[in-house]
């Protein structure tokens, strides 16, 4: 048994033929390298000395031994990415803790306002309310309005992001020419590579002003910061959206051409319905890089307001996103509340993997379908 | 596919009649009322805009597009671009005349644009119904389905029950039920208008209905200029001036596409022309909201960024020169045959390398008459909320004399690129024992003069007492340059003395010109290198030896390449052809490596070096305040934003040294070394997901983990490592797939030849993926240069800043632990996006002008990277398709 684990962890460290003489030097690189990762979580201002120590151990091996010390640092770099996923992970949770544990649901307060609870979608009933729905110093702290905002915020990017993302899709997998899609592809990578403080800095200046005129508000809004998170979410739905596409089998569409279809008919009866769950999934990354944008949103609505839209659905109304509370707030929290940022980090990591996580799902389906898989 | 719509794309192009050609014109109408709509929308020309004004606008609209138009016109005419579709023709035919029509009314009609863009409305609708009456009567021969399908009802459904619910609320109120009644009539009735009845029918009545409704409320006022609708519910309302584009927009839209079904002929064509003029719209829209974006910044920015700017011309043309070879091997690059014009893709090909030598022209003109190039102008700039006129100018001065590090760079560049293009001129030519000797003799100077480096850089200019630096060194140096200035006339001796035509004496030389090239630079550089620590510079007289050498040589070599390029026109044999291209090739890398060496020599030891009133000077002729200055608090002049510039360098830097290694050795792990299952796929899983976490969160994880292990304090360090977190799933990502793109047969061959598993890894998997990973590190790398949500967490950055982070001289060395410091790093930094976020967090006391031009350098700097991330995708692709 403990023969046998000794012969895995051995081969998966230096593959199955490796010679005798290496063991010592992948060991003593692992283990000073080890020691590295504990000092530097441990006793910070030590690791660098360390540090170097396994640098210089893992020269020496790489010279006497570099088969098996670059498989050694390959694994090394696959543990660090992997170790990183989990220190992202507990970090935030443990940051997060002590305002779980102090507030609770109190965390989701529900405003009451002029003498009744304000409707949240039946949900007064079940969490609990309150007069102050956001002040430090009663230690009163609900994400509710930040939450609402994120919401209405991420709807208006989808449909702004969702229709046009699916057309440009459909342009760059299926319409354009070759010659064509060389400027529109680079043409929407570029989009998603303006920085999104540009973006929010243009809100700032401009369009805010813009909507002040148009359409009478007295400032920011929902309706200009989602327009504006919606073009930016656009590249991800079509670059993911004509991946999608792209992967419907080819066969299937010359069998549709075959039979006399034009390319239209192809593409509405065939290439969308199959690739309809990648698309689907297109969709559902782009909404959580809506849900995750924080710059654009943080210019363009700026601080906090301690107040749930009225009517829920006035898009003309404004308050910080999950993300720009974190943004605007952090320079200046105190410590309770920096915990409750935390708490906001968590919701917005939980919720954007999930999508994730979902998407990538939906998208192996459907290509496994495609390959008739499953 | 494409086989099979020849057929199609013939037909297309058929003859077209009287209906074709309204319908193409109503096609070009609707593009343009939309464009003039979405124009209105971003204010460019006002909705109430009349006679005179609106009149100039359509003129100046109606010259772009005739001029347009007449360039493609002529162009098609000439067969240089041929345009053969019927469709494509019409609608530019269209686009001209509706363009006419338009400035017509605009004079003739006493109406403002809104009302103006409701009458087109009411013309389209009136188009498209005329079109569907006459196909349905059969006047024109059409194919039309049974019925517009259930896909068009749906949706003319939901445009229903916005627009019943828009007009039924207007008219009885929101408050009372029947609203909801009337939403749903509008919407049942449009429903059977467009399922029930032939297609024809089906597909233009309803639009018609829409359009008509809409372009009615719009022209007879009903929604005007000063109309407002401010609900109680909302916080905001609806204007006249954002109502009326956006009701144009989607009216001509409709129209748009109804025309085009019609212009098809209904049936299946029709459905498809419809919708890919929807998609090919939408695309272009797409395309015009990016344009619009970089252009809008870079015009609000570009006045401020460039204040002060000059340049010296002779900096000008250092840096022209890899541009210059650029566009060269641009225009060398043949034009292929596609089914463009050949003569006009050489044409094509030519103009860069003909602009950039009219600018070189023209700097070369500066530089020789003496007279400065200079463009004033005046700019606003918001002083303590009032504004303020600033006048400054971009200009080329006639200075000669170019700055060590505007040489080095472009000059190492250079040489780096044409070293590359250099092939081997191993065995060419005759090699005597002499030169064999010489060969050998090179390597083994360099050698001496390194290792005397080394002594000096352990023991100091007098190591043990002896004043070996001052004596020995001072010697060294210079033998080691003359050395290389013998070695670098080594060339022309060859070509002087032998015996024959030019070039077989220049072929013969060959092993003279290797010698010559590469041994003079290494000597040069090791003698360069011992001034240093030998603190010794020698000179003759006033004459700086190292280099007044490194000129000579860049002289000798310009003038040895000269000669084998001479020889190569002459000569007719391909491989002596062959063979002087590559010497030529080789003497110009000598010129760019003694040029990098000059300049090397000027920035080391930091003394200024003239020869025939040319100079190479460590201050530069170039200045750009904006990005080399740090802001002056107080100032008359504005000053830059250097502290974030170098800032976000390094910020980049540091990102990319911790991720690229660790990206790519997971990468190498996960896809060589691990067996592909449930654990791979689950590592890939969560690499995805960490890579669409939202980039506050991991700005949150920065400060809850890293800047405790920093120092406890916001840092640059920081910054580093939380970029460095989120680079490093996209380097894996796209690593991962480089690496998985290469064939398993370059694998499965090297197994053969019994190469072991590492050294395959090593020598054939990597160096075939290397472009797909340098492409992927390089777009990553231009995304969180812009990402600003992180770093203010975690980098401390203060408006304004007025010292850069001083990384390089930031180290220090000491014999405790830990051994290496840097406070440096250690330290709150500027970035270039907190810059523009403290210009907005500061609210009305922040100036809007050095935020727009920080906006534009960064948005330069992100734009670059993209840039030359995508340039390069395109390369490696036609290079791995033999294109």
């Amino acid at each position: 048994m403990i023969q046998q684990i000794w012969v895995d962890a051995r081969d998966s460290l230096l593959g199955s033929d490796a010679e005798d003489g290496s063991v010592l030097a992948v060991s003593a690189s692992a283990l000073a390298l080890l020691a590295t990762v504990v000092t530097f979580l441990f006793i910070p201002a030590l690791s660098l000395p360390v540090l170097v120590a396994f640098i210089a151990v893992t020269a020496v091996g790489w010279v006497t031994h570099q088969p098996e010390i670059a498989r050694l640092l390959t694994l090394i770099a696959t543990v660090l990415t992997l170790l990183t996923v989990g220190f992202i992970t507990y970090f935030l949770f443990a940051s997060a803790l002590p305002a779980f544990l102090e507030h609770g649901l109190g965390l989701l307060l529900i405003p009451v306002e002029e003498g009744g609870t304000r409707w949240f979608f039946w949900l007064g009933e079940v969490l609990p309310t309150g007069d102050s729905i956001w002040n430090p110093r009663g230690g009163a702290y609900s994400l509710i309005p930040s939450i609402w905002a994120t919401v209405i915020v991420t709807l208006v990017a989808g449909a702004v992001a969702g229709p046009l993302g699916l057309f440009g899709a459909l342009f760059i997998a299926e319409v354009a020419s070759d010659g064509l899609r060389e400027v529109i592809k680079p043409a929407v990578e570029i989009l998603a590579g303006i920085p999104s403080i540009v973006y929010g800095f243009i809100g700032f200046q401009v369009l805010n002003g813009f909507i002040q005129e148009s359409f009478l508000d007295d400032g920011a809004s929902f309706l200009i910061a989602g327009i504006v998170v919606g073009v930016m979410a656009l590249p991800t739905v079509v670059s993911v959206g004509e991946d999608a596409l792209s992967s419907v089998p080819d066969s299937m569409g010359d069998g549709s051409i075959a039979m006399g279809a034009t390319e239209w008919q192809t593409m509405k009866s065939i290439s969308i319905p199959a690739a309809f769950s990648g698309i689907s999934a297109a969709v559902i990354l782009g909404l959580g890089r809506a849900i995750g944008e924080t710059m654009a949103v943080a210019a363009i609505m700026g601080a906090l307001s301690s107040r749930l839209a009225f009517p829920l659905f006035d898009f003309f109304d404004a308050n910080t996103t999950l993300t720009s509370l974190v943004a605007v707030n952090y320079g200046s929290a105190s410590e309770s509340t920096l915990d409750v940022l935390f708490v906001a980090g968590v919701m917005l990591f939980v919720i954007v993997a999930t999508m994730s996580i979902i998407s990538q799902y939906i998208e192996r389906r459907m290509k496994e379908k495609l390959r008739g898989q499953a | 596919m494409s086989e099979g719509y020849a057929r199609e794309a013939s037909l297309v192009n058929e003859g077209s009649n009287g209906y074709d050609r309204m319908l193409d014109g109503t096609i070009a109408l609707c593009v343009l009322t939309s464009a003039t709509a979405l124009l209105a929308l971003v204010e460019v020309v006002p909705l109430d805009a009349t006679g005179g004004a609106l009149g100039g606008f359509f003129r100046t609209v109606f010259a772009a597009i005739a001029g347009g138009v007449g360039v493609v016109a002529l162009a098609s005419w000439a067969n240089v671009v041929p345009v053969t579709s019927r469709r494509i023709r019409g609608v530019a035919v269209g686009l001209v005349a509706s363009s006419v029509l338009l400035t017509a009314a605009a004079y003739a009609l006493p109406v403002n644009l809104a009302t103006l863009l409701g009458l087109a409305l009411l013309t389209e609708a009136g188009v498209v119904v005329g079109a569907g009456v006459a196909s349905r009567t059969g006047v024109v021969d059409t194919e039309p389905d049974r019925s517009a399908g259930l896909l068009a009802g749906v949706t003319f459904a939901a445009i229903g029950l916005a627009l019943g619910s828009a007009l039924a609320g207007s008219l009885v109120g929101f408050g009372s039920p029947v609203w909801i009644v009337g939403a749903v009539v509008v919407a049942v009735a449009l429903f059977v208008a467009t399922v029930l009845p032939q297609e024809d029918v089906g597909s233009t009545l309803p639009v018609a209905l829409i359009v008509g409704t809409l372009g009615l409320v719009v022209a007879t006022a009903a929604i005007g200029v000063g109309w407002q609708w401010n609900p109680d519910a909302l916080s905001g309302g609806f204007t006249g001036g954002a109502v009326i584009p956006v009701f144009v927009l989607f009216g001509t839209l409709l129209s748009a596409w109804s025309a085009a079904k019609c212009r098809a002929g209904f049936g299946a064509p029709g459905r498809e022309y419809g919708a890919f003029l929807v998609i090919n719209l939408n695309a272009l829209l797409m395309v015009a909201v990016m344009v619009t974006i970089v252009l809008f910044v870079a015009s609000r920015g570009i006045a401020y960024g460039f204040h002060g700017f000059t340049i010296g011309a002779l900096s000008a043309l250092v840096l022209l020169a890899p541009v210059f070879a650029v566009v060269t091997e641009f225009a060398r690059t043949p034009a292929g045959s596609s089914d463009w014009h050949t003569g006009a893709r050489e044409l094509f090909r030519a103009v860069p390398l003909a602009a950039t030598g009219a600018v070189a022209a023209l700097l070369t003109t500066v530089l020789v008459t003496g007279r400065e190039l200079s463009y004033g102008y005046i700019y606003v700039v918001q002083v303590d909320r009032s504004e303020q006129p600033l006048e400054t100018a971009v200009s080329v001065t006639p200075e000669p004399a170019v700055g060590a590090l505007v040489l080095v760079v472009p000059a190492l560049v250079l040489f780096a690129a044409l070293f590359r293009r250099y092939g081997s001129l191993r065995n060419v030519g005759e090699w005597s024992g002499r030169i064999r000797s010489l060969q050998q003799t090179v390597p083994v100077a360099v050698a001496v003069l390194a290792v005397l480096t080394g002594v000096l850089v352990l023991g100091g200019p007098s190591p043990l007492g002896v004043p070996l630096g001052g004596t020995v060194g001072a010697v060294a140096v210079g033998a080691g340059a003359f050395g290389a200035a013998a070695l670098a006339a080594l060339p022309l001796a060859a070509l002087a003395t032998r015996n024959g035509s030019l070039a077989e004496r220049a072929v013969d030389g060959a092993p003279l010109f290797t010698i010559g090239v590469f041994g003079g630079l290494g000597l040069l550089a090791a003698a360069l290198f011992l001034q240093a620590p030998a603190q010794v510079a020698p000179s003759l007289g006033p004459v700086n030896v190292v280099p007044a050498v490194g000129m000579l040589a860049a002289v000798l070599s310009l003038a040895a390449a000269g000669a084998a390029a001479v020889a190569r026109r002459r000569t007719g044999e391909t491989i002596q052809q062959r063979l002087l291209g590559e010497e030529t090739v080789l003497g110009l890398a000598g010129v760019a490596g003694f040029l990098a060496l000059v300049g090397l020599h000027v920035s080391l030891t930091g003394t200024s070096f003239t020869v025939l009133g040319v100079s190479v000077t460590t201050e530069g002729t170039l200045s750009w305040p904006m990005t080399m200055q740090a802001y002056i608090p107080l100032g008359a002049e504005p000053g830059g934003i250097m502290p974030a510039v170098v800032g976000t360098v390094w910020l980049v830097i540091g990102a990319t040294l911790f991720a690229v290694p660790l990206g790519v050795g997971a990468a190498v792990f996960l896809t060589e070394y691990a067996e592909q299952g449930g654990f791979t796929s689950t590592v890939e899983i969560a690499t995805n997901a960490l890579w669409s976490t939202p980039s506050i969160v991991f700005g949150l994880f920065g400060a809850a983990f890293i800047i405790p292990r920093t120092g406890g304090d916001e840092s640059l360090l920081a910054g580093m490592l939380v970029l460095g977190f989120m680079l490093l799933p996209l380097v894996l990502i796209t690593s991962r797939e480089a690496i998985k793109a290469v064939p398993d047969e370059y694998r499965d061959a090297s197994a053969a030849l019994g190469v072991s598993r590492w050294e395959t890894i090593r020598s054939v998997v990597l160096p075939a993926a290397m472009p797909g990973v340098i492409t992927g590190v390089i777009l990553g790398v231009g995304r969180i240069a812009g990402e600003t949500a992180p770093l203010i967490l975690v980098l401390g950055s203060t408006l304004n800043a007025t010292e850069s982070a001083n990384v390089l001289q930031g180290f220090s060395f000491q014999a405790s632990p830990p051994f290496v410091t840097n406070p440096e790093l250690l330290q709150a930094s500027a970035s270039l996006p907190t810059q523009v976020w403290g210009v907005i967090a500061a609210g009305v006391s922040g100036s809007p002008q050095m935020g727009w031009a920080t906006a534009f350098v960064l948005l330069m700097v992100v734009l670059s990277f993209y840039a030359a991330g995508i340039t390069a995708r395109t390369y490696f692709r036609r290079k791995l398709n033999y294109e």
